[in-house]
């Protein structure tokens, strides 16, 4: 996914720096202005969408996906792509429920043993994307379905349910009245939002995205970065299969399918590109919190499922296009500046 | 000439003739004698089957009962194939099934459209085809009488409910697969109608929820977890699912709104995550309709046999179904829950 034509060391310039920091700051506000109208458009169309319970529901399931996305646009910052995510998720659920129903290991080390799972995937994904320099589309394409086989060979197909008050508050818990998963998504959001922007580790993923030859002549470590990307990937998505098993009360080897497809979507809404080397986390949480708000609202407006499946779809064909015209106008703006 | 050279001639005609005519009487007896013997019985038979997927519980109990069946009968060669959810795969399957000479086919495929094409090869091939569950033109149909094993439900609900909610519940969610056509569509109806036909005061027409659940517990943990801001905070809810996989989605959002007390849900199914969630103390699960996948060799393979020699057979036969809860879960599946069954 890494885009070569777009390498261009002027990109890595505090001035340019700050060109894309203005037009960071122009797509979150964009978005936040869309996710206004759509509220507005709910709240005229039912009266239950402005309700604290419904925001409480929005609020309370939201994590899954935004935490998700945090790893994703890492990856795609660096101009690569996890498909994996939706299976690693089952697989962290799955690990985590059979060694602790069948192998007798207590919750705790087995929550961490399920997440640490989805850790040696990413860490799988990452050594095949840069030690074999096999495309990230391919290799994680792969791996989402060799670890989805894995996880219903280790389950036998079977849905295992997990009742336990401690586990169970992970998804289900409130601190305050706020949901305990929203606050873990939010404190996450704040951590990686700040390596992203105050780090040397995050200014090097925009490099590494925006030309990974130029990062590596830089001096850059492309392959351990990679690698570190790849890992808080599969880290992140394992952690948010716990979540779901802890919402559900049960892991199953079908848990998460098409996770991938919602977090992509809602990363690429949210200002990062699908070419590399740009994007922001507050973009991406906008992007989370606009398409699980137009879920819940056709939901309440008792839309038919099918137009929902066509509203998202309609929602990441506008996203990609989006990412097509920041794209073009970018690659004008440095043919300009050449 | 005499009469002697006449004589010989005629009777040499007259030989001839019964001899022909004995000759042609002999090969119509021949072929009469054909048509009364069955042409397709055998002393073994091979027959393929081609499960729905490999990743549901429910279809892996389905083929592990025909697996013990054919071993238990002796005469019968199972070659086995995985249709995976697809129709094109179901048709891939059955050109492979013809081209191993298979003697019947037993399908268990979930694309409507794809059941006339494979209906036209087998039948170019000569092979008699059943359909386990979703029926196709010409083949004899055997599964679940799914509005029947709804209506099950839907009583067993709206009795629940006369007895501990004073025969009225106010809101009911229907947790349905519409994208899977007419009959999981007829298990859905059985329930809703059983329901509101047995309830003493039935749900108001706009406080019927149909959801759906795409068959997973996480869609129907969202859209069940959207729907609840739109029902009054005390109102008492029930629910009728696809399936248990649904029934659990659709508990576990209403027990993490911290309604859980006022929900009451009845599924399809009941394998045994289904059966471990309605066992469990003040459980929100009342029970499922069983269809006893692992029955359905033991019911289906001498059905195929008796078609093979040339036995009648209905056009359709229908599975038992039983509602399965926790007061008779152990008549039925005493081995699956040692611990609650010998309480």
């Amino acid at each position: 996914m890494s885009n070569l034509i777009s390498a261009d060391p002027a990109r890595l310039t505090p001035a340019r720096r700050r060109k894309w920091l203005t037009d960071d700051t122009l797509t979150s506000l964009s978005l936040i202005v869309s996710f206004v109208v759509l509220c507005a458009f709910f709240a005229s169309q039912t009266p239950f969408f402005l309700t604290q319970a419904n925001l409480s529901t929005i609020a309370s399931t939201i994590a899954i996906v935004g935490i998700t996305a945090i790893g994703m646009t890492l990856v795609l910052i660096t101009g690569g792509v996890d498909i994996s995510v939706g299976s690693v998720a089952a697989l962290s659920g799955v690990v985590t429920s059979l060694l602790w129903l069948e192998h007798g290991i207590p919750l705790g080390v087995s929550t961490v043993l399920g997440i640490l799972a989805g850790a040696l995937v990413g860490l799988l994904n990452g050594a095949i994307v840069t030690y074999l320099k096999i495309n990230p589309l391919i290799t994680t394409l792969a791996t989402f379905s060799i670890i989805r086989g894995l996880a219903f060979v280790l389950s036998e197909g079977q849905t295992n349910l997990l009742s336990n008050e401690a586990f169970n508050f992970i998804g289900r818990g409130t601190v305050a009245g706020i949901p305990f998963s929203l606050l873990v998504m939010l404190a996450l959001y704040l951590v990686f939002g700040f390596i992203l922007r105050y780090t040397a580790f995050g200014r090097n993923l925009y490099a590494i995205g925006g030309s990974p030859q130029a990062s590596r002549l830089a001096g850059i470590a492309v392959t351990r970065h990679l690698l570190i990307v790849y890992i808080i990937s599969g880290l992140l998505a394992a952690f948010s299969g716990i979540i779901n098993v802890s919402q559900l009360a049960s892991s199953a080897p079908r848990a998460a399918v098409g996770l991938e497809f919602t977090v992509i979507t809602a990363v690429v809404l949210g200002g990062t590109s699908l070419a590399g080397g740009k994007g922001t986390l507050i973009g991406t949480l906008i992007g989370v919190i606009i398409l699980r708000t137009l879920d819940n609202g056709l939901v309440l407006m008792q839309v038919s499922s099918f137009y929902q499946d066509v509203a998202r779809g309609f929602v990441l064909i506008l996203a990609v296009g989006f990412d097509q015209i920041r794209l073009k106008l970018g690659q004008l703006q440095r043919s300009k500046g050449v | 000439m005499n009469t002697r050279r006449l004589s010989a001639i005629a009777l040499g005609t007259v030989v001839f003739a019964l001899v022909v005519t004995m000759a042609l009487r002999g090969s119509a007896v021949r072929v009469l004698a054909q048509d009364s013997a069955c042409p397709t019985a055998k002393d073994s038979y091979t027959i393929g089957f081609a499960n729905l997927t490999e990743d549901i519980v429910f279809t892996q109990l389905v083929r592990e009962g025909m697996v013990a069946t054919a071993e238990e009968m002796g005469n019968v060669n199972l070659v086995l194939a995985d249709n995976r959810l697809d129709g094109a795969t179901a048709l891939a399957n059955t050109e492979n099934f013809i081209t191993q000479g298979v003697d019947a086919i037993i399908h268990f495929q979930t694309d409507e459209a794809f059941g006339n094409v494979i209906m036209a090869r087998a039948r170019a091939a000569g092979i008699p085809v059943f359909a386990i569950d979703i029926p196709m033109p010409g083949a004899t149909f055997f599964g679940a009488d799914n509005y029947y094993a709804g209506q099950l439900a839907g009583e067993a609900l709206a009795a629940w409910v006369n007895e501990n909610w004073d025969g009225q519940a106010d809101a009911m969610l229907v947790l349905e697969l519409p994208q899977s056509g007419p009959i999981p569509a007829a298990r859905m109806q059985g329930m809703e109608e059983a329901f509101q036909n047995n309830v003493e005061t039935p749900v108001a027409d706009d406080m019927v929820f149909h959801l759906d659940s795409k068959n997973t517990q996480e869609e129907a943990f969202r859209v069940v977890s959207d729907t609840l801001p739109a029902i009054d905070e005390d109102a008492k809810i029930v629910a009728v699912t696809i399936n248990d996989g649904t029934a659990l989605g659709t508990i576990a959002a209403v027990e993490a709104a911290g309604r859980g007390d006022n929900l009451m849900v009845v599924g399809q199914n009941a394998d045994p995550s289904g059966q471990e969630e309605m066992i469990k103390e003040n459980s929100r699960y009342l029970g499922a309709t069983g269809y006893f996948p692992e029955n359905y060799g033991a019911q289906l393979l001498p059905r195929v046999i008796d078609v093979l020699e040339c036995r009648p057979v209905p056009p359709s036969i229908y599975v038992e179904h039983v509602f399965i809860s926790a007061d008779n879960v152990c008549d039925y599946y005493p081995d699956n829950w040692p611990d609650f069954c010998s309480q």
